[in-house]
């Protein structure tokens, strides 16, 4: 013991103890400081617009990439499809994450509990790209679905590549992060609460919605909030399942980074996708508190 | 059910009075996992009064409660609640306010809002609800405080909001789950004394569960002593104090000391020495039995010669004085009975502090103050 607080004092000697704090807190300060020199660079690079003829972003600076975009009708579908996008999958994995880590929470059988949880995490071992393939496979028109449509006489359907089959996707995807954040704010809710409630008078319907959900709404904005800011960025699943025909901006950044290669207008796009995540983010909190994502602020 | 049945049989209760509000046969509830929680309890309650489930922790008391309450439904047996059976109907349709251990206050609401709870829920007219809330806040004297909220209250003033909300639809029966089992001392006495304010005001049918024997004298119109799961006495408080049927009662209520020895005729033999006692039941001489006496009914003088009236009496050492305020305790023993420490309490306001520790002294009492029982052992 002695060996090892001697060979930490010459690392970290003991007068800067009082630095130790930051010290700790300087690998996620490079992380953001990082992050936000890149944003600088992109904001930059937003402000040039390619120049067709030599494929060499202009010397001037310009509001042009932004003009373009308000004026484009595709960017502003793409805005509008991202939002109710993010906004349909927070209310379908909402819906369903909330009686699944009830019943998680609450089933007094360990194998229940046991069998939801690997369930839950299951997916997770598997990446987005591969799951979204496999309901490629699954939703395909040859796929498991259409069969047994097809056992009951039903043409196959085309149930890819459009809005809905994107939006599954992304729920899909978004219901083990949203069952991990709603389980700890049920768990906090005592069972005698809801005893309490049924000896009041209320049947279980009326107990799950003036007594439960109330009091686990820190956990639904938390988690409502994580998969909207998700949902709204990803990439994958409006990719793999839209099949072109269903951009979100992250797409729509990506063509502009990678296809078209126009370096100013995909840096436009992505600070307004980036401005757009930060003001959701921020009226949800400045609406619930910050003691919504469980950091304990009170008002 | 049919709908506005609780408030036919409230009705009822009034005009035709119901001797019996609570009937329980042969109660038994079992985990599966050792001795069952409540082990064939039989009791009855009348109409309009307060009993105390009296016992230590883990005798199976608020599992007795919940049984009742209809939360649990029990291994065997049944509960009857003015005459119907407690599980006919299901638990938000029956007629019984609960108090909980942890209270179960809604924290997201005011305190107006939770006792406006159970109305809302049992479908009132919304119009007679602000008033019947404003009655019920009154009623606990927190008339000012409906609009704070849980966490704005103090730990007494959220303990009247449970009781307020637990009253206010008027329920059959009242059922308390030790809910002054986290107050201090002086909270926890005023609100014993508020839940027997309340309830001789309202005159409902009430059960209250602790572990604390003097709450259990102070509130109670009856006294149901558990250990085990099972029911050791059921009776008035100063019946219980003055007559415990056995040595758990004897022991859990008051301060005593216990003699093991053999039964002999009025009394029990301990080695060489015979001690004046009262049997409980029939007890055949030689039997092993237990004798219990009261500290406070043991009598302490300097001279043998002033115990003269006392029916046992013999010399003994002071081994501790404690200081408890109102009264001094002396722990004292005999050569003659040694490894028994007798507990006596003393109480002089002329003599406060006549013996030190080492003082000879000579202590006593009478023979209806001992009772023996037969060891369970
Ligand atoms: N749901 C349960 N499952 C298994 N055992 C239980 C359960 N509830 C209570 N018990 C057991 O029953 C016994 C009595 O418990 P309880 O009624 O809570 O006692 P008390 O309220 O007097 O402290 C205890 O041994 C406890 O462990
Ligand atoms: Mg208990």
């Amino acid at each position: 013991m002695d060996a090892l607080e001697a060979a930490l004092d010459m690392i970290w000697p003991r007068r800067l103890a009082r630095y130790s704090g930051w010290a700790m807190i300087a690998p996620a300060i490079l992380l953001v400081g990082i992050l936000v020199l890149g944003l600088v660079q992109i904001a930059e690079g937003s402000l040039h617009t390619l120049d067709r003829s030599t494929f060499l972003p202009s010397e001037e600076y310009t509001l042009a990439n932004y003009q373009t975009i308000i004026d484009s009708t595709t960017y502003w579908r793409v805005l509008w499809r991202s939002l109710l996008g993010a906004g349909l999958t927070v209310f379908f994995t909402l819906l369903l994450a909330l009686p699944y880590s009830y019943i998680m929470v609450r089933t007094s059988s360990a194998t229940i509990r046991k069998s939801l949880l690997v369930v839950l995490f299951l997916p997770f071992f598997i990446g987005q790209v591969v799951r979204a393939y496999g309901i490629l496979i699954v939703l395909g028109t040859s796929g498991a679905v259409n069969d047994v449509l097809g056992l009951f006489g039903v043409e196959p359907l085309r149930l890819l590549f459009n809005f809905p089959a994107v939006v599954f996707g992304l729920v899909q995807y978004m219901l083990p992060f949203s069952v991990l954040l709603l389980a700890p704010a049920l768990t906090a809710i005592p069972r005698e609460t809801e005893t309490a409630a049924s000896s009041l008078g209320a049947n279980w319907l009326q107990s799950f919605w003036h007594v439960v959900i109330p009091m686990a709404k820190p956990g639904l904005v938390g988690a409502g909030l994580v998969v909207g800011t998700l949902s709204l960025t990803d990439f994958a699943m409006p990719a793999m399942l839209g099949g072109g025909s269903q951009d979100f901006i992250a797409n729509a950044i990506y063509d502009q980074f990678f296809r078209t290669a126009d370096q100013g207008l995909g840096a436009a796009l992505a600070l307004l996708l980036v401005a757009l995540g930060s003001v959701i983010a921020g009226v949800v909190i400045a609406i619930f508190g910050a003691g919504t994502l469980g950091m304990g602020g009170r008002k | 059910m049919k709908q506005g049945a609780p408030a036919e049989t409230s009705r009822e209760k009034s005009e035709i009075k119901r001797p019996v509000a609570v009937r329980a046969r042969d109660l038994t509830m079992d985990f599966g996992d050792g001795a069952p929680a409540v082990d064939r309890a039989s009791f009855d309650l009348e109409t309009g009064r307060f009993l105390t489930i009296l016992g230590p922790s883990g005798s199976g008391k608020t599992t007795l409660l919940r049984m009742i309450a209809g939360f649990q439904k029990p291994t065997s047996g049944e509960i009857t609640v003015n005459g119907h059976a407690v599980d006919a109907t299901p638990p938000h349709r029956r007629s019984v306010g609960m108090v909980f251990q942890r209270l179960a206050l809604f924290p997201h609401m005011t305190a107006a809002e939770n006792v406006a709870f159970p109305l809302k829920m049992r479908r009132y007219d919304p119009r007679s609800v602000p008033g019947r809330v404003r009655d019920f806040l009154d009623l606990v004297k927190l008339g000012d405080y409906g609009e704070r909220r849980i966490n704005e209250l103090s730990g007494g003033q959220q303990q009247r909001v449970a009781i307020a909300r637990a009253l206010v639809f008027e329920p059959e029966l009242l059922l308390l789950d030790e809910p002054l089992a986290a107050l201090d001392r002086k909270l926890r006495e005023e609100m014993q004394l508020e839940f027997r304010r309340i309830q001789h005001e309202l005159g409902v049918t009430t059960i209250n569960v602790t572990h604390d024997q003097r709450e259990a004298l102070v509130v109670s119109d009856d006294i149901i002593v558990m250990d085990g799961g099972r029911i050791q006495q059921h009776a008035r408080p100063v019946e219980l104090y003055r007559m415990p049927e056995n040595t758990f009662v004897a022991g859990f209520l008051g301060v005593s000391t216990f003699v093991a020895g053999t039964a002999f005729p009025g009394g029990l033999k301990s080695g060489d020495l015979h001690l004046s006692g009262t049997h409980a039941g029939e007890i055949a001489e030689g039997t092993p039995v237990r004798g219990a006496i009261r500290a406070e009914q043991i009598r302490i003088v300097a001279a043998p010669d002033s115990l003269a009236t006392c029916d046992t009496a013999f010399p003994s050492r002071i081994l501790d004085v404690i200081f408890e305020g109102e009264r001094l305790l002396y722990v004292a023993e005999s050569d003659r009975l040694p490894g028994v420490a007798f507990q006596v309490y003393h109480h002089d306001t002329e003599a406060f502090d006549l013996y030190e520790i080492g003082a000879q002294v000579t202590i006593g009492w009478n023979a209806r103050d001992m009772k023996i029982f037969k060891s369970t052992a």
